[in-house]
């Protein structure tokens, strides 16, 4: 009997990015993961910053805080902030939509088809927009703080 | 069906970090617009306001409480990106338990100053 060979298909990380057309949200979800690790490496830096140098007294704090005005920190600080807005929200679309919410009901495929992908289309770009006003804000509040 | 309640509580974290890491930002980073509604919030990052926080019990507390939501949500979120690469059932035992023990001592780790500044 003629053994029928499975299609070598297997893509591993490398299709995580890309695997032909990926759609928009397709892409905001390997944005989630990278923020996400982004802030896991973060919160354990901000872990040893906030216990060694915290528990050592004031001295040693301060001359932290100095360290840490450097512009490029003050920078790092601003991705992480962006990052925190971005996955906060995104989370929050990948919850409703998770527990069946903003994906509208279900309707015969009729061509032409409309997937619940661009059914629920509006919702995301709200949410981009609402990302990039607090980005925005988060922002003015750097340059106000004088970096 | 473990997978399911642990998928289940990364949605209950998120949530709940979503409100406690938001107060947190916006205290930390968002003082020149809450002094414009108001709100004066001084130097939050300064010696003495930090102190301050550190002193009182409610601070203290969400502190501990946005960690532990925080190392959850972090390693089960890792777990997961992991798993995803299809590791043998040997090599999900050991990413499963490495992450449960690295988890429980940032979890120590980070508790213990808190505790130690309330304390004293």
């Amino acid at each position: 009997m003629k053994q029928t060979q499975p299609r070598q298909n297997y893509l591993g990380v490398g299709g995580w990015v890309w695997a032909g057309k990926y759609k928009l949200e397709r892409y905001l979800y390997i944005l989630h993961r990278v923020t996400g690790l982004g802030i896991l490496f973060f919160m354990l830096i901000h872990l040893c910053m906030a216990t060694v140098f915290r528990i050592q007294g004031q001295d040693i704090w301060e001359a932290t805080m100095v360290l840490l005005h450097n512009p490029w920190f003050k920078i790092g600080e601003y991705l992480v902030c962006a990052a925190f807005v971005y996955h906060a929200l995104n989370g929050l679309r990948l919850i409703l939509q998770e527990l069946g919410f903003t994906l509208g009901r279900p309707t015969p495929p009729i061509y032409p088809y409309k997937d619940s992908l661009r059914k629920k289309r509006p919702w995301t770009i709200a949410m981009a927009v609402v990302i990039v006003i607090l980005a925005l804000i988060f922002f003015y509040d750097f340059i106000a703080g004088g970096w | 069906m473990r997978n399911t309640y642990l998928q289940i509580l990364q949605l209950v974290t998120g949530i709940l970090i979503a409100i406690l890491l938001g107060i947190h930002m916006v205290l930390m980073h968002l003082d020149a617009i809450l002094g414009f509604f108001g709100i004066d919030v001084g130097e939050p990052a300064s010696w003495e306001s930090m102190i301050d926080r550190a002193g009182q019990g409610i601070w203290a507390g969400l502190y501990i409480a946005l960690l532990a939501f925080i190392i959850y949500h972090a390693f089960n979120g890792l777990r997961n990106i992991i798993l995803e690469l299809t590791p043998s059932a040997r090599t999900e035992h050991i990413v499963t338990w490495t992450i449960i023990v690295f988890g429980i001592i940032v979890f120590i780790w980070g508790t213990y100053v808190p505790i130690a500044l309330l304390v004293s």
